[in-house]
């Protein structure tokens, strides 16, 4: 993963760094809230079987999101 | 009197302290500008009289969510001496954000760094004096849960409040600042100020999590779970149900029953016949009620509850719910009125209104309890659990097809976001304190509804003819033979629509009024039900009960939950709705075999 790609593709285990959240000011503003802006260092832990939620680890907090949610967040592997 | 502000984020530990700092205490009331409840109590600190208030968690003042407003509300509208912010001491790489937000307000301000004992074994060192410094407020140490550094901090408090003034924020808490400028804010405080090891150690909850969020054994884990935890319910539960059954009717008989002769016998027949026996019938189940209620504040505190939002949450998003409603859903087959309550936790309205309105077709204990007994008359012991069986998917088809057809006008877009507490033995204390204030809520609010019920039921079935209680010549009959347009395309009979008006109150009292109207009991009144009811009949019968109204108990509640008598009225409708055309469907179409 050379360029920039969404939370939704990872596969578990993989650790990328936040680039962009593209959506509209209230989730974004939600996203951010719960520790989800640029800049910030995210893990995903595992996925639930059929197209559920992702689970992911940013810093010190654990959170689940749904793969929609996960579609917003830009990622790549550097800053 | 002086007022204190407890505010932090979701899963911080702060109703833990608000338990530990105010005891039994609380209460639940109105406040200017918001229009939910909120937890509060009053202590004596010092030499003053102190108001607590436990303001919702949240993670962002400036956030769009309803919880997020009811802070904002409550600080722009009423006057505090003290913000006491808690954080999770092990989460301040994300917490110490809501602290820059609050530090830029002017308000005095103590700041609690809540689960000391936990950063501490995962190697964190926190420079208290810094943060102090450069929050501007005084920060310490606590750990609520074990009381490490609680009676300093509560020092700290009343310290606190000798110096400080009132006062009202006003429009100030919405405006300050873009909360995207805090981040560099946050991320710079945090290094300087915390020192964690490089990489935090999976450690237990990461393994536990690897069993029970396993792709395959995940799912069947979580149903063993709720299958347990049923049975301890009703395995403890029963026999103190039957207890308490038992000494309201001692009572009865031996100071009750005397008295008989020297009161009026209207006054008897409304006091003993009807208030005593139909408080009874209720007051029987608040055992139950009471081990329901500390089982999900157990599982709550254990951090499962979010675990099975992220198991279920695929399927539940596809009924535009979500994995949380589930696990509401599984807690309305005990009692539909703590499942109700428990929405509380969800953040959009839309989504919250959608899952109240599902909830009461889960077939409960009450409703179970007059199915075990009609199954029994009408089938043969082959049969019986096969159709009870039938019942519950039933139960779960109206959900579906409810969910489904109510979607798209109740739409949420919130996004689904949800942090997974790490897990945690559960506290007794805490488990105590929780389940102790929810069951006073449900007896407050079932007394007063219950009693009213009970004594209208009483006057309908003996005015103006008594004889017998609820036949053709009373209210209650007339009322039936009222119905009858509506309810003999499915089955049902006039002296039967006497029995749906009884099962309104309560369900429980569904089986008393059969025997009060027959004026038979056990195998008796099973002869009477087989002797008067096609299985058709009964089945339809059946159906018509597992989905209309629960209870008087789950309107109220649905009522204060949603504080809207319009939805409320929706409500009951739809479920009246759901339940002729399911039983309609039945019984015209089971007719013609």
């Amino acid at each position: 993963m050379e360029h920039a790609a969404f939370l939704s593709y990872l596969t578990p285990g993989e650790r990328v760094y936040i680039q962009d959240i593209q959506a509209d000011e209230s989730t974004r503003q939600r996203l951010h809230a719960m520790g989800l802006h640029r800049g910030r260092e995210v893990q995903l832990i595992r996925r639930a079987r059929f197209g559920g939620p992702l689970q992911i680890r940013v810093g010190s907090v654990t959170l689940i999101l749904r793969r929609r949610e996960a579609g917003y967040v830009k990622v790549s592997r550097c800053l | 009197m002086r007022t204190v502000a407890l505010i932090g984020m979701p899963n911080t530990g702060k109703s833990t302290f608000f338990n530990r700092l105010t005891g039994a205490s609380t209460r639940t009331g109105n406040w200017p500008g918001v229009t939910v409840d909120l937890k509060s109590a009053k202590i004596l600190l010092g030499a003053e009289m102190v108001e607590v208030i436990d303001l919702p968690g949240i993670y962002d003042l400036q956030g769009y969510s309803d919880d997020e407003r009811v802070v904002r509300d409550f600080l722009t509208h009423n006057s505090v001496d003290l913000v006491c912010l808690i954080l999770n001491a092990t989460q301040l790489d994300h917490q110490l954000s809501l602290a820059l937000q609050f530090s830029r307000l002017d308000v005095d301000m103590l700041v609690l760094l809540n689960m000391a004992d936990e950063a501490r074994q995962l190697g964190m060192q926190i420079d208290t004096e810094l943060l102090s410094k450069v929050l501007g407020s005084e920060t310490r140490l606590l750990s609520a849960r074990r009381g490490d550094g609680f009676p300093q901090s509560k020092d700290a408090i009343t310290q606190h409040l000798r110096q400080a003034t009132p006062v009202q924020l006003g429009a100030a808490v919405s405006d300050f600042g873009i909360i995207d400028a805090l981040s560099g804010e946050v991320e710079a405080l945090y290094k300087r100020s915390v020192q964690a090891p490089s990489i935090l150690t999976p450690g237990i909850t990461e393994r536990i999590d690897r069993v029970l969020l396993h792709p395959w054994l995940g799912l069947p884990l979580f149903f063993l779970f709720m299958f347990l935890v049923f049975q301890a319910v009703y395995t403890l539960g029963t026999p103190l149900q039957d207890g308490v059954a038992w000494l309201l009717d001692g009572f009865k008989q031996v100071a009750l029953e005397p008295l008989a002769p020297h009161i009026p016998r209207v006054v008897y027949g409304l006091l003993v016949n009807g208030v005593y026996d139909g408080v009874g019938t209720v007051a029987s189940f608040v055992p139950v009620i009471i081990l329901f209620f500390f089982m999900m504040s157990l599982i709550e505190d254990s951090g499962y509850l979010s675990r099975a939002a992220f198991l279920m949450d695929n399927l539940m998003s596809r009924l535009g719910l979500d994995g949380r409603g589930f696990v509401m859903l599984l807690m309305g087959f005990g009692c539909n009125v703590p499942a109700l309550m428990g929405t509380r936790v969800m953040r959009s309205r839309a989504l919250r209104l959608l899952t109240m309105l599902v909830i009461p077709f889960s077939l409960c204990s009450a409703r179970l309890q007059v199915f075990v007994f009609m199954t029994t008359a009408l089938f043969t012991p082959h049969q019986a659990p096969l159709v009870l069986f039938s019942l519950y998917m039933v139960s779960f088809l109206a959900v579906l097809l409810s969910a489904l057809l109510i979607k798209g006008r109740l739409h949420s877009n919130e996004p689904f976001v949800l942090e997974l507490p790490p897990y945690r033995l559960p506290q007794l204390r805490q488990v105590y304190f929780r389940g102790w204030h929810e069951v006073r809520h449900f007896l407050h609010r079932a007394s007063k509804f219950i009693i009213a019920g009970v004594v209208i039921v009483w006057f309908l079935t003996h005015y103006p003819v008594a004889s017998p209680p609820g036949g053709p010549d009373s209210f209650a009959g007339m009322l039936g033979q009222f119905l009858q347009p509506v309810l003999s395309p499915i089955g049902i009979s006039a002296q039967m629509a006497v029995i749906l008006v009884f099962g309104f109150i309560a369900k429980e009292i569904v089986l008393g009024s059969l025997v009060a109207m027959t004026g038979l009991q056990g195998a008796a009144l099973s002869g009477y039900l087989s002797g008067h009811l096609s299985w058709v009949q009964g089945y339809s019968l059946m159906l018509f009960i597992l989905l209309y109204t629960p209870c008087l108990s789950t309107v109220a509640t649905m009522r204060s939950e949603s504080r809207s008598l319009r939805y409320t009225a929706f409500s009951v409708v739809w479920a009246l709705g759901v339940a002729w055309i399911f039983s309609f469907a039945f019984y015209q179409i089971a007719q013609r075999f």
